[in-house]
């Protein structure tokens, strides 16, 4: 058994566990990062990169603000990231679209929208309604299938390489002096007065900080340290295809076209337990929308395609939680973590380092699910 | 064929969907062709190729609904097979057909084992079979002087070939294991019952020897050079470097099996380490690990035409007692003349197995400059850089360079990848495993995925 | 880098880079290109190499052409036909 100390152990390899990772040892921090090598715990690297405001955060207005904060920080973020590493990481900030197929879909959209705006407490939401004349008039390179009414557009939405976004932020994380710990599972988690111990089948590592960024697993690792955080695995599938010129310069929840010209296609969502297999029916549905909206599409050729398990908690919104039990363990979930990279590395580890308590977090602790107290 | 053939005579329905625009495979490429309109070439190709045209006209007269230029693009559970046409792609004219299986036979061949080398991506440098390929199909032969580098008996069979129609021959370069001969010397006994492959392998060694060709081995690096095209090929050896000119560079390293959908349907590999390549898990009767799913031929463990031939009929009996159409004991009385012709052939294979191992060299180029994925350009040093971050797994290493994502995906750099990887968490590739080959098999239009006119 | 051993018999009409050429029935594209001395068939998309056919079976993606119009089919998989539009995909 491997002994290594530290002052925080981060579990989870992920976009959240990595963002964490990487901003505490930019504070100074001595950081270990466990991994765990699961190819159906990829949500990480199966997601569409959206750093995204539109469309989240209903029924919880400091939600839609932490959103909104977070895209304000990552320019900033995407540039630090790039001169630490080298690493591009395609970060662009165009705004992002929904587009509506056929009147209903349209006027569905309208009156989201219009809800969220009112809802939203700053006055900042910043997403309009745009006709299909004027959203033609936004990508005069591509024809527009005949069925498409309109879109919603928000000043907030970008999009960004997610997968490069998960290199550079561990690359940098492991050049500051990070430790990176792949292939561990955890087994057990004991905590005593100031300090955590965390086994694996190969190391036992101590902490005086825990941070769990699982993902799935969060559940699981949480119950270990006296908090109840439920998630539940969903299904997207994506199409990916070949490269070819930029035509379609604005990201969108179900269809974007990726920085080096291929376009990437969704989206699904599917209780499926932990299967992570594509299935023809959904592929086929995913590409008839997709020519339905960009008829010229039906030409290209689609190279890959994927599935992936988003993490969702019960209402979709993160959790940010300090166990009751075991001071200095938290649990951190959300599945936005792309979108929230930047202020996850900020503002959430100054609440873990500094205690520095963003404004209304409790509005993010778990007991708003109703959950019962872990016995 | 061969299953075909055997599915067909006990009256099962049989669908056999082939990428290529005519029956043979790649051993017998075009033999139909061949015989009837060149049919010099086609005697001088030998007896192997006159049994394979009577192979070719006893399955088309098999009954067997046969369906050239079809690309399997997508395999549902339920063996829903979803195919498109191979060569055009205006998706109004070539829709998605499906149809629906009860067992699955795949008999997919195999192809060459990649052997990356600095300037292997420029025009000009090809695996040998390519030429084969032109040969066979066409009858083109290369202009202009060609160098042959590798190890194998197919290099070694390709360049007699290329020598008899009178190609220039610049240079042989042998990259065949230092005392290959003497390792596999304790596997003899057993081979020397099929002693023809044998000395057919050393008399084609001979007569590239005699006809004069400047000869290397212990070739520490080779290189490929040139601008828009090949003009040169560079050879390190004994620490000097020396230069051939060429206008075609010949490779080979083996021949692997292609995995591209066992993989895709889930099936058990395991690492065959005598041959460096993955193989699918299988039975006696080819079938794997996956239900009503078996395989026949070079797409398991490769061993050439007769032994494939053998594995069809077996494989294709082994489908007739799982549909119920004959009982165990008559599947096994009926497979007695191909197991005995299996036995026959399959005396020499592990001596050659042993023989033309694929040296370690060879696998990972030591140019770290060298693409190990050609579609995505992915140099052998980015995959090093990123292994040496903590990445252990080939999809987490193709998430963090892409290696594998591009058209091919991932069918020239797969078996690459997975040697680097292995190397440098000192594992053997077993332990690395291989990326996840997702559907479609082979790209098809947006528009045939929506099955759209 | 390849020849003919002899002349052939029937032939169709294609058009490649705008210019007429008259091949053997039967080739694929990838054959007939090559026979004609056409070398480099296409830029890699990441870097704009010159890529020619590689393994002539399908498996290796690399003498991806258009074809009628569509990009990035492979040539060895197509054979010839009377009038097909063959342009190469070089990066400006």
């Amino acid at each position: 058994m491997i002994k290594e100390n530290a002052e925080v152990v981060v579990i989870g390899g992920g976009v959240i566990g990595v963002s964490l990772a990487y901003g505490m040892v930019k504070k100074g921090a001595k950081v270990i990062l466990i991994d765990k090598v699961d190819n159906r715990l990829t949500a990480s690297r199966g997601n569409f990169g959206l750093v995204w405001v539109q469309g989240k955060g209903k029924g919880m207005p400091r939600y839609v603000e932490w959103c909104i904060e977070a895209t304000e920080r990552w320019p900033e973020f995407a540039e630090n990231l790039e001169t630490e590493t080298g690493f591009d990481l395609n970060y662009e900030k165009t705004g992002g679209l929904e587009i509506c197929l056929g009147e209903e879909e349209h006027q569905e959209r309208i009156n989201f929208i219009e809800e969220m705006s009112q809802s939203s407490k700053s006055g900042h939401y910043d997403c309009e309604m745009i006709s299909r004349k004027e959203l033609q008039s936004m990508l005069p390179k591509i024809k527009l299938g005949k069925e498409v009414s309109g879109a919603s557009f928000c000043y907030h939405d970008g999009c960004v390489n997610p997968l490069n976004l998960l290199k550079a932020m561990n690359s940098s994380f492991q050049q500051k002096g990070g430790i990176y710990r792949p292939e561990q599972t955890v087994e057990n988690i004991e905590c005593s007065s100031n300090e955590f111990k965390i086994e694996t089948g190969t190391h036992s590592f101590n902490a005086e900080k825990l941070v769990i960024a699982g993902g799935l697993m969060t559940t699981k690792l949480a119950k270990m340290v006296g908090m109840e955080v439920p998630v539940i695995p969903e299904r997207g599938q994506i199409l990916v295809t070949e490269r070819t010129s930029r035509v379609f310069n604005y990201p969108t929840g179900e269809i974007r076209q990726n920085f080096d010209g291929s376009f990437m296609l969704g989206s699904s969502h599917e209780a499926v337990d932990y299967d992570t297999e594509t299935s023809y029916e959904v592929l086929q549905k995913i590409a008839k929308r997709a020519i339905r909206i960009l008829p010229n599409l039906k030409n290209l050729q689609l190279i890959r395609s994927w599935a992936a398990l988003r993490v969702l908690t019960p209402d979709q919104k993160p959790v940010y939680l300090e166990s009751d039990q075991c001071p200095g363990a938290y649990a951190i979930t959300s599945h936005s973590g792309v979108s929230l990279a930047s202020i996850h590395s900020s503002v959430v580890v100054e609440w873990i380092i500094e205690k520095k308590i963003p404004r209304g977090f409790t509005d993010f602790h778990p007991e708003r699910f109703n959950v019962q107290e872990a016995i | 064929m061969a299953a075909a053939i055997t599915a067909r005579a006990h009256g099962l329905s049989v669908l056999v969907l082939d990428e290529q625009p005519s029956a043979g495979g790649q051993i017998f490429r075009n033999i139909e062709t061949l015989e009837a309109t060149r049919n010099s070439e086609f005697i001088k190709l030998g007896k192997e190729y006159e049994f394979g045209s009577s192979l070719v006209r006893r399955f088309k007269k098999s009954g067997a609904d046969y369906f050239s230029d079809r690309s399997v693009w997508q395999i549902d559970n339920n063996l829903q097979i979803h195919h498109v046409s191979t060569s055009a792609s205006k998706s109004n004219s070539a829709n998605s057909s499906h149809c629906q299986a009860k067992r699955l036979l795949l008999a997919v061949g195999a192809m060459e084992r990649p052997m990356p080398l600095p300037g292997w991506t420029i025009p000009g440098v090809m695996p040998c079979t390519a030429a084969d390929v032109l040969y066979k199909s066409s009858g083109f032969i290369p202009d202009g002087k060609v160098v042959l580098a590798g190890s194998g008996p197919l290099l070694l069979l390709i360049g007699c070939r290329l020598l008899d129609v009178g190609v220039h021959v610049s240079a042989f370069l042998d990259t065949s294991m230092n005392g290959a001969l003497l390792k596999a010397l304790p596997l003899l006994p057993n081979a020397l019952r099929s002693h023809k492959y044998l000395t057919r392998g050393l008399s084609l060694l001979w007569k590239i020897r005699k006809a004069g060709i400047p000869f290397y081995s212990g070739i520490q690096n080779i290189e490929a050079l040139g601008s828009s095209k090949l003009e040169k090929v560079r050879i390190r050896k004994s620490g000097k470097f020396f230069d051939v000119k060429a206008d075609l560079l010949l490779l080979h390293n083996g021949v692997v099996p292609n995995v591209q959908i066992t993989r895709n349907l889930g099936c058990e590999h395991r690492w065959y380490d005598v041959q460096r390549y993955w193989e699918p898990i299988v039975d006696d009767w080819g079938n794997t690990s996956v239900d009503h799913v078996s395989i026949a031929g070079d797409c398991g463990r490769v061993a050439g035409a007769a032994i494939s031939e053998a594995s069809g009929h077996l494989a294709a009996l082994e489908t007739v007692y799982q549909l119920g159409i004959i009982s165990q004991t008559e599947r096994d009385k009926l497979s007695r003349t191909h197991r005995i012709e299996l036995a026959k052939h399959q005396h020499v294979r592990p001596f050659l197995d042993k023989l033309f191992q694929p040296s370690k060299k060879w696998l990972i180029p030591e140019d770290e400059k060298t693409l190990a994925c050609r579609c995505e350009e992915v140099n052998v040093s980015e995959i090093r850089e990123t292994v040496r971050m903590g990445i252990k797994d080939p999809d987490r290493l193709k998430s963090m360079t892409r290696c594998g994502m591009g058209y091919c995906q991932a069918r020239m750099c797969g078996l690459t990848v997975s040697e680097i990887i292995a190397e440098e968490n000192k594992v053997s590739p077993e332990e690395i495993g291989y990326f996840r080959v997702r559907s479609p098999i082979r790209p098809v239009t947006l528009g045939q995925v929506a099955e759209i006119d | 880098m390849f020849k003919k051993q002899y002349e052939s018999h029937e032939s169709v009409s294609i058009i490649f880079e705008g210019k007429k050429l008259d091949v053997e029935k039967g080739l694929t594209v990838a054959s007939a290109l090559l026979v004609c001395g056409e070398v480099v068939f296409r830029s890699s998309v990441v870097s704009g190499q010159p890529r020619a056919p590689y393994c002539m079976m399908g498996v290796c993606f690399e003498c991806l052409i258009e074809i009628d119009g569509i990009p990035n089919q492979r040539a060895c998989m197509a054979p010839v036909r009377e009038a097909m539009k063959i342009k190469r995909q070089i990066k400006p």
